[in-house]
Protein backbone atom coordinates (compact mmCIF):
# COMPACT_ATOMS: atom_id res chain seq x y z
CA UNK A 1 0.00 0.00 0.00
CA UNK A 2 2.68 2.52 -0.75
CA UNK A 3 0.47 5.02 -2.29
CA UNK A 4 -1.45 5.50 1.17
CA UNK A 5 2.27 7.13 2.37
CA UNK A 6 2.69 8.53 -0.69
CA UNK A 7 -0.87 10.49 -0.44
CA UNK A 8 0.90 12.39 2.70
CA UNK A 9 -1.38 9.98 4.99
CA UNK A 10 2.16 9.64 7.48
CA UNK A 11 2.59 13.58 7.58
CA UNK A 12 4.88 13.07 10.51
CA UNK A 13 7.57 11.88 8.88
CA UNK A 14 9.20 14.08 6.70
CA UNK A 15 10.71 13.45 3.43
CA UNK A 16 14.49 12.77 3.55
CA UNK A 17 17.21 12.35 1.00
CA UNK A 18 17.64 8.66 -0.05
CA UNK A 19 20.86 8.93 1.37
CA UNK A 20 19.81 9.87 5.14
CA UNK A 21 17.12 8.03 4.96
CA UNK A 22 19.31 4.41 4.52
CA UNK A 23 21.56 6.22 7.04
CA UNK A 24 18.67 6.45 9.50
CA UNK A 25 17.30 3.06 8.76
CA UNK A 26 20.99 1.46 9.03
CA UNK A 27 21.88 3.34 12.44
CA UNK A 28 18.46 1.70 13.76
CA UNK A 29 19.77 -1.40 13.08
CA UNK A 30 23.27 -0.92 14.27
CA UNK A 31 22.14 -0.07 17.80
CA UNK A 32 19.67 -2.53 18.10
CA UNK A 33 22.16 -5.33 17.23
CA UNK A 34 25.05 -3.74 18.44
CA UNK A 35 23.47 -3.44 22.00
CA UNK A 36 21.95 -6.69 22.11
CA UNK A 37 25.81 -8.50 21.16
CA UNK A 38 27.32 -6.26 23.57
CA UNK A 39 25.44 -7.34 26.34
CA UNK A 40 25.60 -10.70 25.25
CA UNK A 41 29.67 -10.43 25.44
CA UNK A 42 29.17 -8.51 28.53
CA UNK A 43 27.83 -11.21 29.95
CA UNK A 44 24.51 -9.18 30.61
CA UNK A 45 22.55 -11.85 28.72
CA UNK A 46 22.81 -15.66 29.35
CA UNK A 47 23.63 -17.36 26.14
CA UNK A 48 21.67 -20.20 26.62
CA UNK A 49 18.50 -17.66 26.71
CA UNK A 50 19.80 -15.29 24.52
CA UNK A 51 22.77 -15.88 21.94
CA UNK A 52 24.70 -12.84 20.83
CA UNK A 53 23.96 -11.96 17.04
CA UNK A 54 27.22 -12.83 16.02
CA UNK A 55 26.59 -16.71 16.65
CA UNK A 56 23.29 -16.79 15.08
CA UNK A 57 25.03 -14.88 12.18
CA UNK A 58 28.06 -17.82 12.23
CA UNK A 59 25.06 -20.23 12.00
CA UNK A 60 22.79 -19.46 9.35
CA UNK A 61 26.11 -18.68 7.20
CA UNK A 62 27.22 -22.21 7.99
CA UNK A 63 23.56 -23.21 6.84
CA UNK A 64 23.30 -21.69 3.96
CA UNK A 65 27.02 -21.74 3.03
CA UNK A 66 29.38 -23.80 4.14
CA UNK A 67 26.79 -27.06 4.97
CA UNK A 68 23.84 -25.77 2.91
CA UNK A 69 21.55 -28.19 5.15
CA UNK A 70 18.74 -25.79 5.27
CA UNK A 71 17.56 -25.78 1.38
CA UNK A 72 15.85 -29.15 1.82
CA UNK A 73 14.05 -28.33 5.42
CA UNK A 74 13.30 -24.90 3.66
CA UNK A 75 11.79 -26.11 0.41
CA UNK A 76 9.89 -28.61 2.13
CA UNK A 77 8.57 -26.49 4.63
CA UNK A 78 7.54 -23.97 1.64
CA UNK A 79 6.03 -27.13 -0.21
CA UNK A 80 3.78 -27.93 2.61
CA UNK A 81 2.71 -24.86 2.93
CA UNK A 82 2.13 -23.74 -0.25
CA UNK A 83 0.18 -26.67 -1.19
CA UNK A 84 -2.06 -26.43 2.19
CA UNK A 85 -2.25 -23.17 0.48
CA UNK A 86 -3.73 -23.82 -2.33
CA UNK A 87 -5.96 -26.59 -1.31
CA UNK A 88 -7.43 -24.45 1.29
CA UNK A 89 -7.84 -21.64 -0.69
CA UNK A 90 -9.05 -23.72 -3.26
CA UNK A 91 -12.29 -25.29 -0.69
CA UNK A 92 -12.55 -21.89 0.51
CA UNK A 93 -13.36 -19.84 -2.88
CA UNK A 94 -15.75 -22.98 -3.87
CA UNK A 95 -17.41 -23.21 -0.82
CA UNK A 96 -18.04 -18.96 -0.84
CA UNK A 97 -18.99 -19.07 -4.45
CA UNK A 98 -21.23 -21.70 -3.95
CA UNK A 99 -22.16 -19.95 -0.87
CA UNK A 100 -22.82 -16.86 -2.93
CA UNK A 101 -24.92 -18.14 -5.23
CA UNK A 102 -27.43 -20.46 -3.08
CA UNK A 103 -29.01 -18.70 -0.39
CA UNK A 104 -30.12 -22.19 0.64
CA UNK A 105 -26.55 -23.56 1.03
CA UNK A 106 -25.18 -20.59 2.36
CA UNK A 107 -28.21 -20.92 5.23
CA UNK A 108 -27.25 -24.53 5.78
CA UNK A 109 -23.47 -24.43 5.26
CA UNK A 110 -22.59 -21.12 6.34
CA UNK A 111 -22.97 -21.85 10.31
CA UNK A 112 -20.47 -24.93 9.86
CA UNK A 113 -17.73 -22.81 8.62
CA UNK A 114 -18.04 -20.56 11.60
CA UNK A 115 -18.05 -23.46 14.11
CA UNK A 116 -15.10 -24.43 12.07
CA UNK A 117 -13.26 -21.33 12.25
CA UNK A 118 -13.76 -20.44 15.83
CA UNK A 119 -12.59 -24.13 16.96
CA UNK A 120 -8.44 -23.14 16.96
CA UNK A 121 -7.05 -24.93 14.13
CA UNK A 122 -4.01 -25.64 15.83
CA UNK A 123 -5.77 -27.54 18.30
CA UNK A 124 -6.95 -30.51 15.79
CA UNK A 125 -3.65 -31.14 15.15
CA UNK A 126 -3.50 -34.49 17.01
CA UNK A 127 -6.27 -36.07 15.05
CA UNK A 128 -4.63 -34.34 11.28
CA UNK A 129 -1.71 -36.62 12.13
CA UNK A 130 -3.90 -39.56 13.00
CA UNK A 131 -5.56 -39.01 9.39
CA UNK A 132 -2.73 -38.34 7.69
CA UNK A 133 0.23 -39.94 9.11
CA UNK A 134 3.72 -38.39 9.85
CA UNK A 135 4.40 -37.71 6.02
CA UNK A 136 4.15 -34.53 4.55
CA UNK A 137 0.28 -34.86 3.92
CA UNK A 138 -0.65 -34.14 7.56
CA UNK A 139 1.19 -30.90 7.22
CA UNK A 140 -0.70 -29.56 4.00
CA UNK A 141 -3.61 -30.62 5.63
CA UNK A 142 -3.24 -28.34 8.80
CA UNK A 143 -2.10 -25.83 6.70
CA UNK A 144 -4.99 -25.97 4.20
CA UNK A 145 -7.44 -26.31 7.51
CA UNK A 146 -5.85 -23.17 9.13
CA UNK A 147 -6.12 -20.93 5.96
CA UNK A 148 -9.53 -22.32 4.75
CA UNK A 149 -11.31 -19.52 6.89
CA UNK A 150 -9.64 -16.19 5.50
CA UNK A 151 -10.66 -16.43 1.87
CA UNK A 152 -14.06 -18.12 2.38
CA UNK A 153 -15.33 -15.28 4.62
CA UNK A 154 -13.74 -12.67 2.85
CA UNK A 155 -15.22 -13.69 -0.54
CA UNK A 156 -17.85 -14.73 0.43
CA UNK A 157 -18.43 -10.53 2.00
CA UNK A 158 -16.73 -9.93 -0.91
CA UNK A 159 -19.73 -11.22 -3.51
CA UNK A 160 -22.89 -10.17 -2.19
CA UNK A 161 -21.63 -7.08 -0.72
CA UNK A 162 -22.02 -5.41 -4.19
CA UNK A 163 -23.21 -1.66 -5.26
CA UNK A 164 -26.30 -1.11 -5.11
CA UNK A 165 -26.34 1.54 -8.28
CA UNK A 166 -24.23 -1.16 -9.84
CA UNK A 167 -26.83 -3.79 -9.37
CA UNK A 168 -29.49 -1.88 -10.73
CA UNK A 169 -27.37 -1.13 -13.66
CA UNK A 170 -26.57 -4.28 -14.53
CA UNK A 171 -30.57 -5.23 -13.95
CA UNK A 172 -31.41 -2.38 -16.06
CA UNK A 173 -29.18 -3.42 -19.15
CA UNK A 174 -30.57 -6.70 -18.67
CA UNK A 175 -27.33 -8.56 -17.70
CA UNK A 176 -28.10 -12.34 -16.81
CA UNK A 177 -26.63 -14.29 -13.70
CA UNK A 178 -23.35 -15.18 -15.32
CA UNK A 179 -22.60 -11.72 -16.57
CA UNK A 180 -23.41 -10.43 -13.46
CA UNK A 181 -20.58 -12.75 -11.81
CA UNK A 182 -18.11 -12.71 -13.96
CA UNK A 183 -18.39 -8.33 -14.99
CA UNK A 184 -19.52 -7.03 -11.44
CA UNK A 185 -19.41 -9.54 -8.56
CA UNK A 186 -15.94 -11.19 -9.04
CA UNK A 187 -14.04 -8.10 -9.68
CA UNK A 188 -15.77 -6.17 -7.10
CA UNK A 189 -14.45 -8.65 -4.34
CA UNK A 190 -11.50 -9.02 -6.00
CA UNK A 191 -9.41 -6.30 -3.63
CA UNK A 192 -11.18 -7.81 -0.72
CA UNK A 193 -10.65 -11.60 -1.56
CA UNK A 194 -6.94 -10.71 -2.06
CA UNK A 195 -6.77 -9.32 1.89
CA UNK A 196 -8.11 -13.00 2.44
CA UNK A 197 -5.51 -14.80 0.28
CA UNK A 198 -2.59 -12.80 2.34
CA UNK A 199 -4.20 -13.52 5.45
CA UNK A 200 -4.12 -17.37 4.15
CA UNK A 201 -0.71 -17.23 3.18
CA UNK A 202 0.56 -16.28 6.90
CA UNK A 203 -1.85 -18.71 8.26
CA UNK A 204 -0.46 -21.44 5.76
CA UNK A 205 2.73 -20.92 6.92
CA UNK A 206 2.12 -21.31 10.51
CA UNK A 207 -0.31 -24.69 10.23
CA UNK A 208 2.90 -26.34 8.56
CA UNK A 209 5.41 -25.37 11.23
CA UNK A 210 2.68 -26.36 14.21
CA UNK A 211 1.98 -29.53 12.01
CA UNK A 212 6.02 -30.03 12.25
CA UNK A 213 6.25 -29.75 15.84
CA UNK A 214 4.24 -32.23 16.80
CA UNK A 215 5.95 -34.89 14.33
CA UNK A 216 7.84 -34.61 11.57
CA UNK A 217 11.45 -35.60 9.80
CA UNK A 218 12.02 -33.15 7.93
CA UNK A 219 11.26 -29.08 7.77
CA UNK A 220 12.41 -25.93 9.23
CA UNK A 221 9.74 -26.53 12.05
CA UNK A 222 11.38 -29.70 13.35
CA UNK A 223 14.90 -28.35 12.59
CA UNK A 224 14.00 -25.44 15.36
CA UNK A 225 12.67 -28.14 17.78
CA UNK A 226 15.65 -30.11 17.63
CA UNK A 227 18.24 -27.24 17.99
CA UNK A 228 15.82 -25.96 21.12
CA UNK A 229 15.84 -29.71 22.66
CA UNK A 230 19.96 -29.92 22.18
CA UNK A 231 19.44 -26.01 24.07
CA UNK A 232 21.51 -25.67 20.43
CA UNK A 233 19.90 -21.34 21.10
CA UNK A 234 21.45 -20.25 18.02
CA UNK A 235 20.82 -23.33 15.97
CA UNK A 236 17.49 -22.60 17.11
CA UNK A 237 17.13 -18.67 16.52
CA UNK A 238 18.69 -19.02 13.12
CA UNK A 239 15.85 -21.77 12.66
CA UNK A 240 13.60 -18.92 13.48
CA UNK A 241 15.06 -16.33 10.87
CA UNK A 242 14.78 -19.05 8.30
CA UNK A 243 11.27 -19.24 9.17
CA UNK A 244 11.09 -15.25 8.85
CA UNK A 245 12.70 -15.38 5.58
CA UNK A 246 9.64 -18.02 4.30
CA UNK A 247 7.18 -15.57 5.50
CA UNK A 248 8.67 -12.67 4.08
CA UNK A 249 9.13 -14.30 0.08
CA UNK A 250 5.66 -15.57 0.28
CA UNK A 251 4.27 -12.51 1.62
CA UNK A 252 6.45 -10.60 -1.00
CA UNK A 253 5.12 -12.73 -3.74
CA UNK A 254 1.58 -11.97 -2.25
CA UNK A 255 2.28 -8.12 -2.81
CA UNK A 256 3.50 -8.98 -5.92
CA UNK A 257 0.50 -10.41 -7.26
CA UNK A 258 -2.24 -7.75 -5.04
CA UNK A 259 0.12 -4.85 -7.52
CA UNK A 260 -0.40 -7.06 -11.03
CA UNK A 261 -4.22 -7.89 -10.11
CA UNK A 262 -5.75 -4.92 -8.70
CA UNK A 263 -4.12 -2.19 -10.89
CA UNK A 264 -6.85 0.04 -10.60
CA UNK A 265 -5.73 0.83 -6.67
CA UNK A 266 -2.91 2.35 -7.46
CA UNK A 267 -2.02 5.20 -10.19
CA UNK A 268 1.25 4.48 -11.00
CA UNK A 269 -0.37 1.20 -12.31
CA UNK A 270 -3.48 2.63 -13.56
CA UNK A 271 -0.57 4.68 -16.17
CA UNK A 272 0.75 1.23 -17.37
CA UNK A 273 -2.52 -0.49 -17.76
CA UNK A 274 -4.28 2.41 -19.28
CA UNK A 275 -1.51 2.44 -22.49
CA UNK A 276 -1.42 -1.31 -22.71
CA UNK A 277 -5.36 -0.58 -23.22
CA UNK A 278 -4.61 2.07 -25.55
CA UNK A 279 -2.08 0.35 -27.72
CA UNK A 280 -4.05 -2.64 -27.91
CA UNK A 281 -7.33 -1.07 -29.11
CA UNK A 282 -8.76 -1.63 -32.16
CA UNK A 283 -11.91 -0.72 -33.68
CA UNK A 284 -12.29 -4.30 -35.58
CA UNK B 1 -43.70 17.62 -31.18
CA UNK B 2 -46.66 14.57 -31.50
CA UNK B 3 -48.39 13.66 -29.06
CA UNK B 4 -47.45 10.28 -29.32
CA UNK B 5 -47.54 9.00 -24.99
CA UNK B 6 -44.55 7.03 -24.12
CA UNK B 7 -45.33 6.38 -20.33
CA UNK B 8 -48.68 6.33 -18.88
CA UNK B 9 -49.35 6.15 -14.92
CA UNK B 10 -52.74 5.17 -13.94
CA UNK B 11 -53.27 5.20 -10.34
CA UNK B 12 -49.92 3.95 -9.66
CA UNK B 13 -48.90 2.85 -6.18
CA UNK B 14 -45.99 2.00 -4.19
CA UNK B 15 -46.31 1.21 -0.44
CA UNK B 16 -43.18 -0.54 0.98
CA UNK B 17 -45.36 -1.24 4.43
CA UNK B 18 -48.73 0.15 5.28
CA UNK B 19 -47.48 2.92 6.42
CA UNK B 20 -44.69 3.42 4.73
CA UNK B 21 -46.59 4.83 1.08
CA UNK B 22 -43.44 5.89 -1.38
CA UNK B 23 -46.01 6.81 -4.36
CA UNK B 24 -49.52 7.23 -4.30
CA UNK B 25 -51.94 7.22 -7.15
CA UNK B 26 -49.82 8.95 -9.48
CA UNK B 27 -52.01 9.61 -12.66
CA UNK B 28 -49.70 11.30 -16.05
CA UNK B 29 -49.03 11.11 -19.38
CA UNK B 30 -45.39 11.97 -20.68
CA UNK B 31 -45.56 12.55 -24.62
CA UNK B 32 -42.89 11.49 -26.79
CA UNK B 33 -39.80 14.01 -27.06
CA UNK B 34 -40.73 15.93 -23.69
CA UNK B 35 -38.34 16.68 -20.69
CA UNK B 36 -39.82 16.05 -17.71
CA UNK B 37 -38.89 17.30 -14.38
CA UNK B 38 -39.47 15.20 -11.03
CA UNK B 39 -38.63 17.92 -8.31
CA UNK B 40 -39.45 17.64 -4.56
CA UNK B 41 -37.63 17.17 -1.08
CA UNK B 42 -35.81 14.06 -0.03
CA UNK B 43 -38.31 11.62 0.71
CA UNK B 44 -41.01 12.19 -1.66
CA UNK B 45 -40.98 9.04 -3.47
CA UNK B 46 -39.10 10.34 -6.78
CA UNK B 47 -36.66 8.32 -7.27
CA UNK B 48 -39.10 5.31 -6.05
CA UNK B 49 -41.30 6.83 -8.96
CA UNK B 50 -38.06 6.50 -11.55
CA UNK B 51 -37.56 3.21 -10.29
CA UNK B 52 -41.25 2.30 -10.99
CA UNK B 53 -41.01 3.25 -14.18
CA UNK B 54 -37.93 1.97 -15.18
CA UNK B 55 -39.23 -1.75 -14.26
CA UNK B 56 -36.97 -1.95 -11.42
CA UNK B 57 -39.00 -2.27 -8.78
CA UNK B 58 -42.97 -3.37 -8.58
CA UNK B 59 -45.86 -1.87 -8.16
CA UNK B 60 -48.29 -2.18 -5.10
CA UNK B 61 -51.45 -0.46 -7.22
CA UNK B 62 -52.87 1.00 -10.34
CA UNK B 63 -51.13 1.07 -13.80
CA UNK B 64 -47.41 1.98 -15.03
CA UNK B 65 -47.02 1.51 -19.20
CA UNK B 66 -44.62 2.31 -21.74
CA UNK B 67 -45.14 2.10 -25.34
CA UNK B 68 -49.19 0.95 -24.35
CA UNK B 69 -47.32 -2.63 -22.80
CA UNK B 70 -47.14 -2.60 -19.25
CA UNK B 71 -43.88 -1.79 -17.39
CA UNK B 72 -43.20 -5.44 -15.93
CA UNK B 73 -39.34 -5.58 -15.67
CA UNK B 74 -36.46 -3.81 -17.26
CA UNK B 75 -36.37 -2.66 -20.98
CA UNK B 76 -34.09 -2.31 -23.50
CA UNK B 77 -35.58 1.05 -24.57
CA UNK B 78 -35.23 2.66 -20.94
CA UNK B 79 -31.53 3.70 -19.75
CA UNK B 80 -31.17 4.77 -16.18
CA UNK B 81 -28.42 7.05 -14.82
CA UNK B 82 -27.72 7.90 -11.03
CA UNK B 83 -26.17 10.12 -8.41
CA UNK B 84 -22.71 8.06 -8.73
CA UNK B 85 -21.79 7.59 -11.78
CA UNK B 86 -21.50 3.44 -11.23
CA UNK B 87 -18.35 2.77 -13.41
CA UNK B 88 -16.48 -0.46 -13.23
CA UNK B 89 -13.10 0.89 -11.67
CA UNK B 90 -11.15 -1.81 -13.57
CA UNK B 91 -12.20 -1.02 -16.83
CA UNK B 92 -11.13 2.26 -18.79
CA UNK B 93 -13.70 4.74 -19.43
CA UNK B 94 -14.56 3.46 -23.13
CA UNK B 95 -14.66 0.08 -21.67
CA UNK B 96 -17.10 0.89 -19.19
CA UNK B 97 -18.85 2.83 -22.55
CA UNK B 98 -19.14 -0.69 -23.75
CA UNK B 99 -20.34 -2.54 -21.41
CA UNK B 100 -24.38 -1.95 -22.52
CA UNK B 101 -22.65 -3.86 -25.99
CA UNK B 102 -20.97 -6.64 -23.92
CA UNK B 103 -23.71 -7.54 -21.92
CA UNK B 104 -25.72 -7.78 -24.95
CA UNK B 105 -22.80 -9.83 -27.33
CA UNK B 106 -22.37 -7.61 -29.54
CA UNK B 107 -19.37 -5.75 -29.45
CA UNK B 108 -18.39 -5.34 -33.12
CA UNK B 109 -16.88 -2.33 -34.85
CA UNK B 110 -19.86 -0.84 -35.10
CA UNK B 111 -20.40 -0.58 -31.15
CA UNK B 112 -16.37 0.68 -30.95
CA UNK B 113 -16.93 3.47 -32.98
CA UNK B 114 -20.30 4.41 -31.53
CA UNK B 115 -18.47 4.65 -27.85
CA UNK B 116 -15.81 6.25 -29.69
CA UNK B 117 -18.02 8.68 -30.66
CA UNK B 118 -19.82 9.11 -27.90
CA UNK B 119 -16.92 10.33 -25.53
CA UNK B 120 -16.36 12.44 -28.15
CA UNK B 121 -19.68 13.88 -28.08
CA UNK B 122 -19.23 14.06 -24.02
CA UNK B 123 -16.87 16.28 -24.06
CA UNK B 124 -13.99 13.26 -23.41
CA UNK B 125 -11.67 13.28 -25.97
CA UNK B 126 -7.92 11.83 -25.18
CA UNK B 127 -9.73 10.44 -21.94
CA UNK B 128 -10.79 6.97 -23.45
CA UNK B 129 -8.57 5.09 -22.09
CA UNK B 130 -8.45 6.77 -18.46
CA UNK B 131 -9.54 4.77 -15.50
CA UNK B 132 -12.24 5.93 -13.70
CA UNK B 133 -10.26 7.12 -10.72
CA UNK B 134 -7.91 9.00 -12.91
CA UNK B 135 -11.25 11.05 -13.81
CA UNK B 136 -12.95 14.12 -11.81
CA UNK B 137 -16.24 13.83 -10.62
CA UNK B 138 -17.72 15.73 -13.22
CA UNK B 139 -15.76 13.57 -15.37
CA UNK B 140 -17.28 10.43 -14.07
CA UNK B 141 -20.15 11.69 -15.05
CA UNK B 142 -20.09 12.07 -18.38
CA UNK B 143 -18.70 8.34 -19.02
CA UNK B 144 -22.24 7.34 -17.79
CA UNK B 145 -24.02 9.92 -19.68
CA UNK B 146 -22.09 8.02 -23.03
CA UNK B 147 -22.81 4.77 -21.91
CA UNK B 148 -26.68 6.19 -21.58
CA UNK B 149 -26.44 6.78 -25.23
CA UNK B 150 -24.55 3.69 -25.49
CA UNK B 151 -27.87 1.96 -24.95
CA UNK B 152 -29.79 3.42 -27.65
CA UNK B 153 -32.27 3.73 -25.12
CA UNK B 154 -34.64 6.74 -26.36
CA UNK B 155 -36.32 6.83 -22.96
CA UNK B 156 -33.48 8.56 -20.67
CA UNK B 157 -34.41 8.08 -16.14
CA UNK B 158 -31.95 10.21 -14.47
CA UNK B 159 -32.05 9.99 -10.46
CA UNK B 160 -30.08 13.43 -9.18
CA UNK B 161 -26.98 12.44 -11.77
CA UNK B 162 -25.15 15.58 -11.12
CA UNK B 163 -26.11 15.93 -7.66
CA UNK B 164 -22.83 15.15 -6.26
CA UNK B 165 -21.22 17.94 -8.70
CA UNK B 166 -20.14 21.48 -8.18
CA UNK B 167 -22.48 24.14 -9.02
CA UNK B 168 -20.48 25.29 -11.99
CA UNK B 169 -19.88 21.84 -13.42
CA UNK B 170 -23.38 20.95 -12.81
CA UNK B 171 -24.57 23.98 -14.76
CA UNK B 172 -22.38 23.14 -17.81
CA UNK B 173 -23.04 19.69 -17.78
CA UNK B 174 -27.28 20.58 -17.83
CA UNK B 175 -26.32 22.64 -20.64
CA UNK B 176 -24.92 19.98 -22.75
CA UNK B 177 -27.71 17.33 -21.47
CA UNK B 178 -30.36 19.34 -23.20
CA UNK B 179 -27.79 19.71 -26.44
CA UNK B 180 -27.67 16.18 -26.38
CA UNK B 181 -30.83 15.12 -25.77
CA UNK B 182 -32.70 17.55 -27.71
CA UNK B 183 -34.19 14.97 -30.14
CA UNK B 184 -38.07 14.12 -30.71
CA UNK B 185 -37.22 10.50 -30.16
CA UNK B 186 -35.46 10.99 -26.62
CA UNK B 187 -37.83 11.08 -24.05
CA UNK B 188 -36.14 12.08 -20.44
CA UNK B 189 -37.40 11.91 -17.22
CA UNK B 190 -34.92 13.91 -14.70
CA UNK B 191 -35.28 13.59 -10.78
CA UNK B 192 -34.01 16.22 -8.82
CA UNK B 193 -34.13 18.45 -5.64
CA UNK B 194 -33.24 21.41 -6.73
CA UNK B 195 -35.87 23.55 -8.06
CA UNK B 196 -33.72 26.18 -10.50
CA UNK B 197 -32.16 22.60 -12.36
CA UNK B 198 -35.70 21.35 -12.65
CA UNK B 199 -37.46 24.53 -14.27
CA UNK B 200 -34.19 25.17 -16.23
CA UNK B 201 -34.05 21.75 -18.11
CA UNK B 202 -37.95 20.78 -18.70
CA UNK B 203 -40.81 20.82 -20.63
CA UNK B 204 -42.91 20.25 -17.75
CA UNK B 205 -42.20 19.94 -13.62
CA UNK B 206 -43.48 17.41 -11.78
CA UNK B 207 -43.53 18.42 -8.53
CA UNK B 208 -44.24 15.95 -5.84
CA UNK B 209 -44.39 16.14 -2.29
CA UNK B 210 -43.54 13.62 0.84
CA UNK B 211 -45.77 10.99 3.38
CA UNK B 212 -47.78 10.27 1.29
CA UNK B 213 -45.66 10.52 -1.80
CA UNK B 214 -48.37 12.72 -4.41
CA UNK B 215 -47.23 14.51 -7.19
CA UNK B 216 -48.96 17.87 -6.14
CA UNK B 217 -48.76 19.92 -9.04
CA UNK B 218 -47.63 19.64 -12.98
CA UNK B 219 -46.50 22.86 -14.09
CA UNK B 220 -46.00 23.47 -17.73
CA UNK B 221 -42.49 25.48 -18.40
CA UNK B 222 -42.87 27.73 -21.71
CA UNK B 223 -39.29 29.02 -22.21
CA UNK B 224 -37.84 29.41 -25.19
CA UNK B 225 -35.34 27.14 -26.44
CA UNK B 226 -32.50 25.86 -26.38
CA UNK B 227 -32.52 26.99 -22.69
CA UNK B 228 -29.53 29.59 -21.70
CA UNK B 229 -27.78 30.00 -17.94
CA UNK B 230 -29.11 33.56 -18.67
CA UNK B 231 -32.93 32.45 -18.41
CA UNK B 232 -32.50 31.88 -14.77
CA UNK B 233 -32.06 35.77 -13.44
CA UNK B 234 -35.52 36.41 -15.79
CA UNK B 235 -38.72 37.25 -14.18
CA UNK B 236 -40.69 34.56 -16.06
CA UNK B 237 -38.11 32.03 -14.17
CA UNK B 238 -38.38 33.73 -10.84
CA UNK B 239 -42.51 33.48 -11.25
CA UNK B 240 -41.88 29.82 -12.20
CA UNK B 241 -39.83 29.38 -9.04
CA UNK B 242 -42.21 30.88 -6.90
CA UNK B 243 -45.03 28.41 -8.40
CA UNK B 244 -43.23 25.34 -7.49
CA UNK B 245 -42.25 27.20 -4.23
CA UNK B 246 -46.03 27.76 -3.18
CA UNK B 247 -46.85 24.26 -4.15
CA UNK B 248 -44.25 22.60 -2.07
CA UNK B 249 -44.80 24.86 1.30
CA UNK B 250 -48.32 24.59 1.31
CA UNK B 251 -48.05 21.36 1.65
CA UNK B 252 -44.96 21.72 3.67
CA UNK B 253 -46.52 24.03 5.85
CA UNK B 254 -46.88 22.32 9.69
CA UNK B 255 -45.51 19.26 8.28
CA UNK B 256 -43.21 17.29 10.65
CA UNK B 257 -39.51 17.91 8.93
Amino acid sequence: MSDVSSDGVLKGVKELSLATRLGMHLGTFIVIIGGWELGSRLGYVNELIMPPPSSIAARLYEMFFITGSIYYHYFVTMFEAVCGFIIGVSIGLSLAIASAISPVFRRYWAPYAVVFNVTPGIAVTPFIIAWFGFGWSSKIALAALVCFFPPFINTLTGLLFIDKDATELFRSLGANKKQYFWKLQIPSALPIIMAGLKLAMTGALIGAIVAEFFSASEGVGILMQRFAFRLNMDGSFAALIVMSLMGLSLFTLMEYLDVKILFWRRHSRMEEVSKKRKAKWSIN
Amino acid sequence: MADEVVIEAKGLSKAFTETVIAVEDAIFQIPKGSFISLVGPSGCGKSTLLRLIAGLIDKTDGNISVRNAEVTGPRKDIGLMFQKAVLLEWRTAIENVLLPNEIRGDVGPEAKQKAWDGLQLVGLKDFEFAFPRQLSGGMQQRVALARLLQTGADIMLLDEPFGALDEFTRERLNVELLRIVDDPEITTIFVTHNITEAIFLADKVFVMTPRPGRIAAMIDINLPKPRTIEMETTPEFNALIKEVRDVLSGHLDGAPL
